[in-house]
């Protein structure tokens, strides 16, 4: 068991990150940029890597209110992704609504349809805030293992 | 010559990440983050529950007397609630560590009650609100203050009529 114990020790050193924008106005999506681009942030010092492909994916950060056209297509692409998962949600939008909230063209909030783990409110939120939700995600997904 | 100071001043700098999930994080003081809100200065004009664009403030009447709920999860942190409050009760601060577990989420409220109090003069049963005062002239002792403060609207207004001819 304690060797079990080691490999997740060391598979929980590199979590790589899934973006889905789920009609996000593009302000939380470009904090998200910032956090792994700018070396001022830089989330890639917890191992964590944006991947392209959503079957690399085991952190998974979900940005905007999650329109109606675009529910379906998100919903498919996060059934891609291989369990054991953790979703975070980036941004008021995906966590209640936000300015959108009762809209009938948004489907906010999301945890109606994915399991939440972890909410990182702000209009954006910045950087550090982001940092701080990917680190909670990781303590997550290191019990999930 | 030039890239040998840069060279040299990197050297002496270090690296310029920012430590924060190793150690405390570098916060601008004027940041605008959680709401804090101080019902001892609240005068009860409900202005921030009407300007706010997310609809993320909500006064409740209670039998306790009037509560003044925040939820951060759907406040866009634009600061107009600060801009419109007449008495600076409902304030910006610059904590922003407001990441949490979904099971928390309901928790992100900041919450404050406006109890209610019985008027000194009257004798009715009205909210114990921070009175108007600031646009009042000649300006208010402070002992004028507080004596308005234990009055009920009604009778505020019948001192501030008092006042005015005596």
């Amino acid at each position: 068991m304690t060797f079990i114990n080691k490999l997740k020790d060391f598979a929980v050193k590199s979590p790589w990150l899934y973006r889905i924008n789920g009609g996000s106005c593009n302000g939380c999506d470009v904090e998200l940029a910032t956090t792994a681009c700018i070396p001022r942030y830089d989330v890639e010092r917890l191992g964590c890597q944006y991947c392209g492909s959503p079957r690399h994916a085991d952190i998974v950060l979900i940005t905007g209110p999650l329109t109606r056209r675009v529910l379906d297509a998100a919903r498919r692409v996060y059934d891609e992704i291989p369990d054991p998962k953790v979703t975070v949600a980036v941004g008021v939008c995906p966590i209640s609504g936000g300015i959108f909230r009762e809209s009938y063209a948004v489907c906010a909030p999301i945890d109606q349809y994915f399991p939440v783990d972890v909410n990182v409110p702000g209009c954006p939120p910045r950087p550090q805030a982001i940092i701080e939700g990917v680190a909670k995600a990781i303590a997550i997904w290191r019990q999930r293992l | 010559m030039n890239f040998l100071t840069l060279f040299a001043r990197n050297l002496w700098h270090g690296p310029y990440t920012d430590v924060f999930p190793f150690g405390p994080a570098t916060t601008p003081e004027h940041l605008r983050a959680r709401i804090t809100f101080d019902p001892k200065q609240c005068e009860g004009c409900r202005l921030c529950e009407k300007v706010c664009p997310a609809g993320a403030i909500r006064f409740t009447r209670t039998p306790g007397g009037m509560t003044f709920d925040c939820w951060h999860a759907t406040c866009v942190f634009c600061g107009t609630c600060e801009f419109y409050c007449p008495t600076k009760a409902v304030k910006q601060s610059n904590d922003w560590h407001l990441a949490h577990e979904q099971g928390e989420k309901y928790a992100q409220v900041e919450h404050g009650l406006i109890p209610n109090q019985i008027c000194v003069e009257c004798g009715a049963k009205a909210l114990d609100t921070s009175p108007a005062v600031s646009h009042i002239k000649p300006p208010l002792s402070e002992t004028e203050v507080s004596e308005l403060r234990a009055r009920c609207p009604k009778c505020r207004n019948k001192y501030l009529r008092s006042r005015k001819t005596s």
